[in-house]
């Protein structure tokens, strides 16, 4: 079993597991997957055994844990995570509009990828953005007041990114 | 504080409407159940964590605006609780409901159907209809393993099957995996198990959403009848009622807990029944004619045997019996009876697993030095030297885990490799057999500050070493047990019926010892070998090939092969009597089913007897369980606990044994989980797991 | 007077009755000419038992034991398989293999019939089972199941009927 992943990953995985005391290793199991998602940005079994080897815990707890957490994903996406709130807040504002044009425009449904591997969008639920929504996250930044032009606008600036 | 309160002794609460009083810490569903009140629950099982998953246990109490669940709520002062208030009742209803959201409610098809906990339930609490009409929620049922399946589909997730697997046996190789919905339960490995396969998985789910692939589909159980017996494997002598129709064993569980072994059973106890339905069982005595076994009838074989018995013995030969682990006392008994007083021989021994009479020995004049199993749960510490528990004595490893999950007790492990008890115990050390004695001066300190200690020992130790670990026990000051691990269902019994040349029943010397089992296989002169459900031929050949071999066993050994007559033998399932497991306690073995053309051992030595017309008294076992009663010191038992199906201990000799036996003659056969010594290869189960001798093992 | 009374009274008995016997010989007659002719029945009338097929000819039974169950004579014998993808013989995901009623000692009451959670068991009108040789009574599934009806697929059932041999 080899798993390669960069030093930078390395070196996150090691400072989370000295953070925890001999015997609580499997705390550091959450943030672990997180690390390796953001540099892979899909957790394979290999990579679960890894894990479940370092942190001490029997390989059927870190599936469980990735089980549970939709975050956590075993399939692949796309290279930008577009993530559309439809909670509450950002419903009243607009969201759900704008998820629907979200799915019209890139003819994409629920958690699926473009065809080049650049784009998937996900509904989510509230990412704590409210008193501006409707809100979009896209990895990890935060898109504020999103219309269905600015939505568009964001989409144009990531396929120029490429 | 400056002023401190004694804790309450006592905790007064109300009870739909009626003042109770319990103890502080009581569990609310504990409290409901002493008092005879029903307050339904699939998820919570006594012994295990509690989940509080199901929430069919809802109760109203006085201090909550909201109904609490039963299992996870303690009774605390003034209390006011109601389990049958209306509100209580619409809840279980609604739970019942959004349970069954997702069933499949192929109740007809299930082989849980008709002892299944959600079908009671809903049959008593639920609401007649449901209002859920969306499509159900289906993912097919799929094999974990040759003996599990598992019907996600069916599960209402109550994390039994989880808890009992790593909790109670410490193999934790069942998980919930995905959320919501889609939850179900995974096995270890993809799809997978790779665990011990004891199946306590399926016994425990209250639904049918984990069953049993060797009962799959094969009758309906309330067209069983269930028969208690003891396990026929190992000597920790489990309690296992068979379910049995048109004289076949279905499948074999404990479903009233009853046993000694409580929810425990390991693979070969639930799913090694099957050799006994194996079709090599011979059904038809066999005696050599013209160079070949051929069937014969009984009273053809019987008669050449008493025949021949009866000339050797007028002729002053030597006889040379090897008795078995297996049969049950009442056969031990009669065996060296008729051995001593009907053949006049003391050439009478059985392959030797463990030094139990060194160890009575060594612990004359002492009281209450034998451990029961019952010790095993209760004792503050304990010691396992030279012996993997998991492995070889499944039930041990299973009871002192128990006792560390509810007591914390302190488990040291000495042992040649890794074992389970690694991951709890208080100490572990490697040490290669032979060498624990050195090595346990260094725990001296250690073990000495225990309250008390109970001391299992393996093969290993023996003899003179047997002797120095009890001096070592008795020289730490405080109470130590032991019990001397031995291999199969009745070894125990074995030693204690006198099936040694040095002893009679009850560790009398015999005053002239016979051949041991080595000695007449290599002894030239002997005239006849009778082997009793035993295989001493299976890796050698005999010193005198022109011995008369008489041979009583269930299949064609490599023994039986070299007979000059065959008999065919009943099994344990098939015969009344009692067992002697390793903690030295009593049990009953009940006749569940009948082969045709066999007959028990028992019998056979009976006819025998009767054909050579020897006086060895009436040959039913309850006869013969009388007269050991009577003779056999320590086995006065209390038949109550027999006849009920319990666990009498017995209590040994407590005095100097006055010989000295062939210490290096015990040796044990090392099974596993998987292996069952000569009955391994007949058990189809034992041979088709993933973990099967030589195969994949990864839990330690 | 009194006499006359009387005979009137008898002459008006005697006219009624023989109305009644005159008027009914020109109704269509009840009586059935069994065994000269084929006998008629209710709908309901609980003959021997039929096994039904689904409509895709498949069984109905799933072998879930529930007549055996509800059985008060205890005359219905079960063997249960699995359907597999090579053999499948029911629609649900276990059938009878074995199916016997001992007509020695069905009492008709139709316990079974009710207790069938797919409607798998019904009676038929046969009643015609008197045997000099009891053992002829016990039927198996095959004397019992009902024939596939034409143009739906049937399965080849001789090649399973060799597996139901065993008895009660």
């Amino acid at each position: 079993m080899s798993i390669a992943l960069s030093a930078a990953t390395e070196a996150r995985w090691q400072k989370i597991l000295d953070a925890y005391p001999e015997g609580r290793k499997r705390s550091a199991v959450i943030p672990m997957l997180i690390f390796a998602q953001d540099e892979t940005g899909i957790i394979t079994r290999e990579l679960m055994e890894e894990i479940a080897r370092r942190a001490e815990v029997d390989y059927l707890q870190v599936e469980e844990v990735v089980g549970f957490y939709s975050m956590l994903r075993k399939q692949p996406l796309g290279k930008y995570h577009v993530q559309v709130c439809t909670n509450i807040s950002c419903m009243l504002a607009g969201g759900m509009e704008l998820w629907h044009h979200a799915c019209e425009s890139l003819h994409l449904k629920n958690k699926q990828t473009s065809a080049d591997g650049l784009i998937s969008i996900e509904e989510v639920e509230c990412m704590g953005a409210c008193s501006w929504a409707p809100a979009v996250e896209v990895n990890y930044d935060f898109h504020h007041h999103v219309t269905p032009e600015r939505f568009d606008e964001i989409i144009l600036e990531l396929k120029g990114k490429g | 504080m400056a002023t401190t309160t004694a804790p309450p002794t006592v905790i007064n609460a109300k009870l739909n409407g009626q003042d109770i009083q319990t103890k502080p810490g009581t569990l609310l569903i504990n409290l409901t159940k002493e008092l005879g009140i029903e307050v339904p629950a699939f998820c919570y099982y006594e012994g295990f964590s509690l989940q509080a998953a199901c929430r069919m246990c809802l109760v109203q109490v006085n201090s909550s605006p909201k109904l609490l669940p039963g299992c996870t709520t303690i009774v605390t002062e003034g209390m006011v609780i109601e389990t049958e208030s209306p509100l209580v009742v619409e809840a279980r209803k609604s739970m019942l409901e959004f349970l069954l959201t997702n069933h499949p409610l192929d109740c007809p098809v299930c082989d849980k159907g008709g002892e299944c906990e959600l079908q009671d339930m809903v049959f008593k609490y639920g609401a007649g209809e449901s209002r859920f009409v969306d499509i159900k929620h289906h993912e097919p049922e799929r094999p974990f393993s040759p003996v599990v399946y598992y019907d996600p589909a069916r599960c209402i997730l109550c994390y039994r099957c989880v808890r009992v697997c790593d909790e109670g046996y410490g193999v934790n190789a069942l998980g919930v995996v995905n959320r919501g919905v889609l939850s179900e339960i995974a096995p270890n490995r993809g799809d997978q198990l790779n665990c011990d396969e004891c199946g306590a998985c399926i016994d425990i789910c209250p639904v049918g959403a984990l069953t049993s692939n060797t009962y799959r589909y094969k009758t309906r159980p309330w067209e069983m009848k269930h028969v208690g017996t003891t396990c026929a494997h190992c000597s920790n002598g489990c309690k296992t009622t068979l379910g049995v129709r048109n004289d076949e064993i279905m499948r074999a569980n404990n479903r009233d807990s009853s046993g000694l072994n409580e929810e425990f059973l390991c693979i070969k106890g639930r799913f090694g029944f099957d050799f006994n339905h194996h079709p090599d069982r011979l059904q038809s005595p066999m005696l050599r004619i013209d160079g070949d076994l051929q069937p014969v009838s009984w009273s053809k074989a019987l008669a050449a045997v008493a025949a021949k018995f009866n000339e050797v013995k007028a002729a002053g030969g030597k006889f040379g019996i090897v008795a078995s682990n297996r049969t049950s006392n009442e056969e031990n008994y009669y065996l060296q009876k008729f051995a001593r007083t009907g053949l006049g021989t003391n050439n009478i021994d059985h392959a030797r697993t463990g030094d139990v009479v060194t160890l009575v020995d060594a612990l004359s004049g002492k009281q209450g030095k034998l451990a029961t199993m019952a010790d095993l749960y209760q004792t503050k510490a304990a010691l396992v030297i030279g012996s993997d528990l998991a492995q070889q004595h499944p039930l041990l490893a299973y009871e002192l885990r128990r006792n560390w999950r509810h007591h914390q007790a302190r488990i040291y492990a000495m042992t040649p490799g890794p074992v389970r008890e690694d991951k709890y115990a208080a100490a572990t050390a490697r040490v290669a057999f032979g060498e624990e004695i050195a090595a346990l001066e260094g725990w001296r300190e250690q073990l000495a500050k225990e309250p008390e200690l109970l001391i299992l020992f393996g093969d290993s130790i023996k003899g003179a070493s047997l002797r120095q670990l009890v001096d070592f026990g008795e020289s730490l000051g405080i109470p130590v047990k032991y019990v001397a691990l031995v291999d199969y269902a009745n070894s125990r019994g074995a030693i204690d019926m006198g099936l040694v040349p040095e002893l009679h029943p009850g560790f009398v010397p015999s005053g002239q010892p016979g051949l041991t089992l080595p000695e007449m296989l290599d002894d030239s002169q002997l005239d006849v070998l009778w082997v009793v459900g035993a295989n001493p031929l299976a890796n050698r050949s005999q010193a005198n090939p022109k011995a008369f071999v008489v041979v009583q066993d269930l299949f064609l050994t490599a023994t039986a092969a070299r007979a000059d007559v065959v008999f065919p033998a009943a099994s344990a399932y098939e015969k009344k009597g009692t067992v002697t497991n390793v903690t030295g306690e009593v049990q009953r073995l009940t006749a569940a089913v009948k082969t045709m053309g066999t007959k028990t051992d028992l019998e056979i030595f009976g006819l025998l007897g009767k054909e050579m017309g020897l006086e060895l008294g009436i040959w039913s076992p309850d006869a013969v369980f009388n007269e050991i009663r009577q003779n056999v010191r320590g086995y006065n038992v209390t038949m109550p606990i027999l006849a009920t199906g319990g666990a009498a201990p017995t209590t040994p000799v407590n005095g100097k044994v006055n010989v000295e036996t062939r210490s290096d003659l015990v040796h044990s056969a090392g099974d596993t989980l998987f292996t069952s010594g000569s009955m391994t290869k007949y058990s189809q189960v034992l041979n088709t797991v993933a973990e099967r001798p030589g195969q994949l093992y990864k839990p330690v | 007077m009194a006499n006359l009374t009387e005979i009137l009274s008898a002459a008006k008995a005697i006219t009624k009755g023989m109305g009644i016997t005159f008027g009914e010989m020109l109704q269509p007659a009840l009586t059935e000419a069994y065994p000269d002719g084929p006998p008629q029945f209710q709908e309901r009338y609980r003959g021997a038992h039929v096994l039904k097929r689904d409509e895709n000819g498949l069984e109905k039974c799933v072998a879930c034991f529930l007549c055996a169950a509800a059985c008060p004579s205890d005359c219905i014998y079960i063997e249960a398989a699995e359907n597999t993808d090579q053999l499948r013989i029911s629609g649900g995901e276990r059938y009878a293999q074995v199916y016997n009623i001992d007509y020695n000692r069905c009492i008709f009451c139709g316990y079974c019939v009710e207790a069938c959670p797919t409607d798998a068991i019904t009676h038929g009108h046969d009643f015609e089972i008197a045997s000099y040789d009891t053992s002829t009574l016990i039927y198996r599934k095959e004397k019992m199941l009902e024939a596939p009806q034409a143009g739906k697929a049937s399965l080849a059932y001789d090649s399973q009927a060799s597996n139901g041999t065993s008895g009660h």
